[in-house]
Order: structure tokens, then C-alpha cells, then sequence
């Protein structure tokens, strides 16, 4: 049996769903799309039954990738019932996606969620009268709370039939529908006549492809009919007659009891408004930096720590047993490896995401990117966009894969190349921390910062000058700020980390063991001599920093690291000046993108353009450093 | 002013006179269902009062001044007439009976509201053209009584007009999102720097980009 969830974003949906299934839910893209969806399982009465997870979408229409997803996945999987997710707070709206899918045929039943939040606001909803209009169950849930989710799993696992509810279209548009159904053969169509005939009124081009000819061309002089007669799309009529019902309803079903509270609004406000919001923003992000720093070192001191004192000295008497140089170097790698997962992933990757999924969840990274989708547009992208950069600053493997979010592969291009080049992500924050901001000051850390940041927006700009396209607008509902729920939270923050532990990690782990192989063979120390003289000329650094270089390219947050041990000090600053350190931290910054963010580059982009932006940033990275090296006189 | 039975002969009239000719007294008198004696009798007071051009035994035409008011019934009829078919469902005599009765009593303001919300119909029910207003600006200006929503300030409220999107998806997504006709936006926010323009509509607050802000054209409330 299988049930799948559909409504509006925002609404609650994921949250439903995690609570209806539990663990061991798996993402999805849909085939040739970048849209995700989730299915689950859940347990019922000793059956067990598939869950669904559709995109969010404000119709079934079928304009949007996600609306085009959420659609063939309720034609493809035909699942025994739709759970139509609303949000009852704003009923109204929610349910014209409600009455498509009823007309579509589905047999629904209504999620009234976040029925607290109405309560709290001083209305009520008459559940009966709702369920008699519509013909349907509707069962009050708190997705967040787990309120009501066993009755919501028990009405949908029994329903059988369908509602008669009908939107009456205005008697125009309904001719129109009587005339086309007539033309249309039932067993030609999975769904009722009256949809398919709504569809080929609205030019839905899907069905317009699977009907008859006839009835297509039928369909086609009505729709011009109709906009000479009314100078209006017949859409807009019909989207007009939806809400206009759902209004009718809304003014039936809701009780306005007491005052409604506005508690949330001035906060909200402040957000949204340049002069408090941008402070409030920078505030989150010191906020944000401050935590990584704190718990994350922390965090990492102690599970480095830990993880040396309880493997090291066993995993030397394992290699020790080893006979071959080889054996040795891939055996350390492997060390190496666990030990930079314990470094890097779960204190800074890990604290990071959850605190993305906060921000994301409370509502306000939505009201950041509406803040900033001006100055982003001036960089040819949307505000939109802000959230793969923010995610890059963790790892760029998820940021890349983010970008999906974004409309056009252009504007996924120009975003994906900004973040690999500009974006300095966790490893390359520990460089720059590890070598500047330790020995060269807390200036000269900030000046890369302050150089990347220009680089970005100068970057940005050029890209937009030269790969001409116009971003699509925003257009985006601003959810309430909310308290985010542990779970989802949890989910969003596994996601992402399974991403970087899928993808990423692997190519890292054969990255450092290649890598301790060659050094074991001391290949890598070969290339010192011979590009000694081009660090030095161009870059003004010693040659032994190549090897921290090419080191970068398959394990960055080792680099450091490599470097200490190459000067066999870890007192850097014997070795370079603050100047040179600058050049290094930038160069290593800008560099090109490490394997697994190569990786998964030729996967979202192919071969062509990853190789492009990965010889576009070495250039621009031996450009600068040249740059700073004759600035800086090293 | 005239009274509500000349308004409707000089309709009449103006009906048979539409696609040139003149109007007979038999073909009025079969329209309004009356005596032929009756005809001739309105005809001549009409024709005293300087509305019709009425000559005996050949027929009536409209002068100016009946011509004014005869195109500003019809238009009213007319305009009912899609209103009752579309809106109302109401088909046949019934339809035609009931606008010949509101045609009367509806103002003009009213008249001007119905053609916008109707959006201009160029086409009564039965194919035939409504005629233009005479209001003296031209369509196009009228609808401008409208504002676009980026015209608007912080804190206006205005209800949607119509949209003006060439692009298909983009006007289902603008209607999927509850900007239909009808509907009430109010404007909270407008961020600085070419930022997009954050609305309430339905208790639900959107961000949205300038552009499409300028394809919906508001009713200032």
C-alpha cells in the first residue's frame, strides 16, 4: 500500500512525514530532474506501508520542476490515498491545491496541521463542516508535536472512494468542460474527464499530448474564445474560481474567536528591514563563527585526542608489521583519513549543518535571502543563492549539489564556480586560521576574507557581463519564524553529511592514501627541486610549499599539516614571513577545488565546464598570489 | 433624462439600425411587443424631442442626440448580458429579460466597474459588439486607473486587477500563489537596492521580484 504527501511549502509536510515513517528514509532525484523527494516506510496494523514525500508545490499544474515531479509521481505510483497536507492557519490558500488533487481523482484525506498554532491565534476550525463540504476526512495533526499522526495513518490506510466534491467553474468554463468531456473516451484516462478536460483547457502540455486531435483543437478555439471575448486567459478564471471557493469555504469553516495575536511580527520585521536586518545578519553569522570556533575546536581537541591515544599506538605495531614502504604509506593514509573525519567532519561539518538546519528551519534564512536578492541580482544570481554559499563555507560537495535549488544551469554554473573559487570551505577556513591567523595576526586573516570577498563580487560580476542570461525573479512565501523541530533538523543535517560521507569521502580516503603511497616512495619530494624556481619568481615562496599545493588538490585540510612536517616545524613562522603566509593562505584559498568537489562538478556539470572553472582558479590563484607577491615586495 | 421606455425604443432602434438602414415601425413594434399604433405614437414624440428622425410610412433612424443615449443602454445591455452568461450562468430569455430590466437602473460608475471586472468584452453574448464607451479616454487609459503593484508604497493595500504576464508559466505560478483577481496584497516591504517587494495576501507573506510586481496591476484599495 502506498500513500503519498502533498501540499503547499511551509505547511509542515516533512515534518508530518518524519513522523509518520521513522528511520530509513531515502532521497531521490526524479529521473532526469533536480528535484528530491523522500519515501518512507510505516507501520500499520502489521502491514507495511510506502510514504511518499512530494514536493512542496501550489498546484498540480505543472509550470514548475517541482510541480512537474509532484505530478507524474502521483500518475506514475498511483498511490491508494493522498494525504493533502494544509496548513490551517492559512486554510484558505491551502486548499486549492486540495481541490485539484480531489479533482484529479485521488482519494484524499486532509492534514489539518499546525491546528495548534490556529488555536493559539484564537480561531477554530468546524472539522465536521469542513469534512461534509469536501467529502472528505480531515483529521487535525500537530506535526511537530506527533499530535494526531496515528489517526491520520489509520483514516488514510482505510479510505476507499472518492470525494463528489466538485469546484463549480463559472458556467462558461463549465460548457467548455461538458463539451470536452464529451469528446474524450473515460478508458483512454486515468483520471476523471472533468480533469483531463480542465487540462486541455489550461494547455497542460502533457495531456495535450495524450488526447485526441480533435478534442484538442476543440480545446484550443475555446481557449481563444475565450480570451477574445473576455481578454483574459481562461487560467486566470479558473485559478480565480478555485481561490474563490476556497474562500467560501475558509469563511464557513473558520471561527474568528478573540483577537488574533501578532507575536512574531515585529521580530519578523526587523529581519526584513536593510537597516536593522543587516546588522541582525552579520550578528547571526559572528554568532554562527563564534560556535564553530568554540565547539567545533573543542569538539575537535578532544575526539583527536581520544581517537590518538586509543588507535595510535596499536596502529603503529600493525604497521610496523607491514613489509613494504608502500603497504606502510596506504596504512597511514587510512590512519590519516579517520583521524581528519574526526577532525574536521563531525566537529565543524556536523556542528555546522545543524546549525544551517536551525536557521533554515526557523524561517530566517528565507527573510536573508529576500534581504540580499538585490545586491545578488548586480552578480547575475538570486538571493537564493546565498544558501549554497553559506553551505559551502562547511564542505563545497553539498554546496555544488545545493545549487540545484536554483533555476537555470547557468545560474547553477556561476554559483557552483563563485563557491569553488571564493568560498573558502572548512579546510580551507583551517589554513587560513592555521597559518595567518596563528602567526601573521588577526589582520591579515581578515584580508584574505576581505580579498576573497571581492573576489567573489567581482568574480560574480564578470561572470554575469559574460555569460548572458537574466536571473528568474524571486518568488517566495515568507513562512512565520518558527521554532524548528529536532527531527527535521536531524534529517536536513544527515542528508547533507550522508552527501559529504558518500561522495566526498571516499575520493578523500583514496586521495590520502595515493598520496602517502607516493610519499612513501618519496615521488612527491621529487617535484620540489624542479618547480623550486617558479614558486620562488612567481609567488615568492619556498619550493617546499608545492608540495603543500598539490597535496591541497586531494586532501586541503591536510595541507597544514604536510606543510609542518615538509619544514619539520610546527612553528611556521621560522620558515615564512607573515607575507609569505598571506600569499600561501590565498593561493591555497583560491587553488583549485579539491577532488571530491571536482567530482561532483563533472557529475552536476560534465567534463567540459568543470574543467574550465578548475583551470580558470589555478590561473586566477597564480595570478593573485603573483599579484600579492609583488604588492607585498617578497 | 429620459424615461425608462424611450431609453428602450431608442435601444430598439438602435439594435435594427445597428449594421445601417432604418428601423420600421413593424420590426419595432414586433421587437418591443406592442401595437404598431404604439410605435408610431412614441416615434413621433421621440422624433419632437430631437432623439430619431422618424419619417411616416418608411421608418426611424437615430439622431445625436438619441444615438448618445441609445449606445449607452445597449452597452449597459450588452454588458449585462456577459455578466448574467458568464458570471451567473443564465441562459435564453431569462438572460435577455433580465438585463433589459437592470440595464436602467445601473449607473454609470457601475457600468465602468462591470467592464473592468468583465475586462473589457468586446462581444455580447450573442456575437454582437458592445459599444465603446464614451467616457473620452481610451481603453487602455481607463484600465490604468489601475497601478502596478511596484507603483505602490509601504502600507498600501490594493486588490489585483488583472495580470499582465505574457509568459504563461509565469502567470500560472503568479496565480498558483493566490494572485487572482479580486484578491487583496497589501505592500509590507519594499527592499532597498532593486530587492524584491514582500506582500501579505491571504494572512501568507511573499517576497517577490520587482518584475513580477510589475505584472500585476492593482486596484488601489
Amino acid at each position: 500500500m502506498e500513500i503519498a504527501l502533498a501540499g503547499n511549502p511551509n505547511v509542515g509536510k516533512s515534518a508530518l512525514f518524519s513522523r509518520l515513517t521513522g528511520v530509513g528514509v531515502i532521497s531521490s532525484n526524479y529521473p532526469g530532474t533536480t528535484v528530491e523527494f523522500f519515501e518512507g516506510r510505516a507501520k500499520f496494523m502489521g502491514t507495511t506501508i510506502t510514504v511518499i514525500d512530494l514536493p512542496g508545490t501550489y498546484s498540480l499544474a505543472g509550470n514548475t520542476d517541482d510541480e512537474r515531479v509532484a505530478t507524474n509521481l502521483l500518475f506514475e505510483r498511483r498511490p491508494d490515498t493522498v494525504i493533502a497536507v494544509l496548513d490551517t492557519t492559512r486554510l484558505e490558500r491551502n486548499l486549492v491545491l486540495l481541490f485539484e488533487l480531489i479533482e484529479s481523482g485521488y482519494n484524499v484525506v486532509a492534514s489539518l496541521n499546525m491546528f495548534d498554532a490556529m488555536r493559539k491565534s484564537g480561531r477554530d476550525v468546524d472539522v465536521a463542516r469542513l469534512e461534509r463540504i469536501l467529502m472528505i476526512p480531515a483529521i487535525p495533526t500537530v506535526a511537530t508535536k506527533s499530535e494526531g499522526i496515528d489517526s491520520l495513518l489509520f483514516t488514510s490506510a482505510q479510505l476507499r472512494g472518492k470525494s463528489k466534491f466538485k469546484v463549480r467553474y463559472d458556467s462558461h468554463i463549465e460548457g467548455m468542460i461538458r463539451e470536452l468531456s464529451g469528446m474524450l473516451r473515460q478508458d483512454d484516462w486515468q483520471m476523471p474527464l472533468r480533469a483531463v478536460s480542465l487540462r486541455l483547457l489550461t494547455g497542460d502540455k502533457r495531456v495535450v499530448e495524450k488526447a485526441d486531435p480533435a478534442a484538442v483543437k476543440a480545446s484550443e478555439t475555446m481557449r481563444d474564445r475565450f480570451l477574445n471575448e473576455h481578454g483574459e486567459d481562461i487560467v486566470v478564471h479558473i485559478e480565480r474560481d478555485r481561490f474563490g471557493e476556497a474562500g467560501r469555504i475558509a469563511n464557513e469553516v473558520v471561527g474568528e474567536s478573540g483577537a488574533r495575536k501578532k507575536k512574531e511580527g515585529l521580530v519578523s520585521d526587523l529581519t526584513l528591514k536593510p537597516a536593522t536586518g543587516i546588522p541582525i545578519l552579520i550578528a547571526v553569522l559572528a554568532a554562527v563563527f563564534l560556535v564553530l570556533v568554540f565547539v567545533g575546536g573543542a569538539l575537535e581537541g578532544f575526539l583527536v585526542g581520544a581517537y590518538t591515544d586509543a588507535v595510535r599506538d596499536p596502529f603503529d605495531d600493525f604497521k610496523d608489521g607491514l613489509s613494504s614502504d608502500i603497504a606502510k604509506g596506504a596504512a597511514e593514509g587510512l590512519y590519516l583519513s579517520v583521524m581528519a573525519m574526526l577532525a574536521l567532519v563531525i566537529p565543524y561539518i556536523l556542528v555546522f549543518y545543524i546549525m544551517l538546519a536551525l536557521l533554515e528551519d526557523t524561517g530566517y534564512l528565507v527573510r536573508v535571502v529576500s534581504l540580499l536578492d538585490g545586491v545578488m541580482h548586480r552578480l547575475g544570481l538570486h538571493g537564493r543563492a546565498i544558501i549554497p554559499m553559506v553551505v559551502g563555507f562547511g564542505c563545497n560537495v553539498p554546496a555544488i549539489l545545493a545549487t540545484r535549488a536554483m533555476g537555470s544551469k547557468r545560474e547553477r554554473l556561476i554559483l557552483a564556480t563563485l563557491i569553488t573559487i571564493a568560498v573558502p570551505c572548512s579546510a580551507q577556513t583551517a589554513i587560513i586560521i592555521g597559518t595567518v591567523g596563528n602567526y601573521a595576526g588577526v589582520t591579515w586573516a581578515l584580508a584574505i576574507y576581505l580579498v576573497l570577498g571581492a573576489t567573489l563580487v567581482l568574480l560574480g560580476f564578470v561572470l554575469h557581463k559574460t555569460i548572458k542570461f537574466e536571473p528568474t525573479g524571486l518568488f517566495v512565501e515568507i513562512p512565520d519564524l518558527r521554532t524548528p523541530s529536532a527531527a527535521e533538523v536531524l534529517k536536513k543535517t544527515y542528508l547533507r553529511i550522508k552527501e559529504f560521507l558518500t561522495i566526498a569521502f571516499p575520493l578523500l580516503l583514496a586521495g590520502s592514501i595515493v598520496l602517502e603511497m607516493l610519499m612513501a616512495e618519496g615521488i612527491l619530494q621529487q617535484l620540489v627541486a624542479p618547480s623550486e624556481e617558479f614558486m620562488m619568481v612567481v609567488l615568492g615562496l619556498p619550493g617546499l610549499t608545492v608540495v603543500a599545493l598539490i597535496f591541497g588538490i586531494l586532501r586541503k585540510e591536510m595541507a597544514l599539516q604536510m606543510l609542518m612536517v615538509l619544514f619539520g616545524t610546527s612553528n611556521l613562522a621560522l620558515h615564512l614571513s607573515s607575507e609569505q603566509m598571506f600569499t600561501f593562505a590565498l593561493v591555497m584559498a583560491v587553488f583549485m577545488p579539491c577532488l571530491a568537489a571536482f567530482a561532483v562538478m563533472v557529475k552536476e556539470f560534465g567534463v567540459r565546464s568543470t574543467a574550465l572553472v578548475t583551470a580558470g582558479s589555478i590561473t586566477l590563484a597564480i595570478i593573485m598570489g603573483a599579484a600579492s607577491k609583488v604588492l607585498l615586495n617578497l | 433624462m429620459v424615461t425608462e421606455i424611450a431609453e428602450q425604443y431608442l435601444k430598439v432602434v438602435y439594435n435594427l439600425t445597428e449594421e445601417g438602414g432604418v428601423a420600421k415601425t413593424s420590426d419595432i413594434a414586433k421587437a418591443m411587443d406592442v401595437a404598431p399604433a404604439s410605435v408610431t405614437e412614441m416615434m413621433q414624440k421621440l422624433s419632437r424631442q430631437g432623439y430619431v428622425k422618424h419619417e411616416r410610412y418608411h421608418g426611424a433612424t437615430l439622431k445625436p442626440k438619441g444615438l448618445k443615449i441609445a449606445r449607452q443602454v445597449t452597452r449597459k445591455h450588452r454588458l449585462l448580458e456577459r455578466f448574467l452568461n458568464d458570471l451567473c450562468g443564465i441562459r435564453g430569455k431569462a438572460r435577455h429579460d433580465q438585463a433589459c430590466m437592470m440595464e436602467h437602473v445601473l449607473t454609470d460608475d457601475a457600468e465602468r466597474q462591470l467592464c473592468r471586472m468583465l475586462n473589457r468584452p468586446s462581444e455580447c453574448p450573442h456575437g454582437k459588439l458592445i459599444p465603446k464607451c464614451e467616457r473620452g479616454i481610451a481603453c487602455e487609459k481607463c484600465t490604468n486607473d489601475t497601478v502596478r503593484l511596484v507603483d505602490l508604497g509601504e502600507g498600501d493595500v490594493g486588490k489585483v486587477s488583472h495580470l499582465a504576464s505574457k509568459d504563461r508559466e509565469e502567470l500560472c505560478r503568479i496565480l498558483a500563489m493566490g494572485f487572482v483577481p479580486g484578491s487583496e496584497v497589501r505592500v509590507e516591504k519594499k527592499v532597498p537596492m532593486g530587492g524584491p517587494i514582500i506582500v501579505s495576501l491571504k494572512g501568507t507573506k511573499i517576497a517577490l521580484a520587482r518584475e513580477i510586481g510589475s505584472a500585476l496591476h492593482m486596484v488601489r484599495a
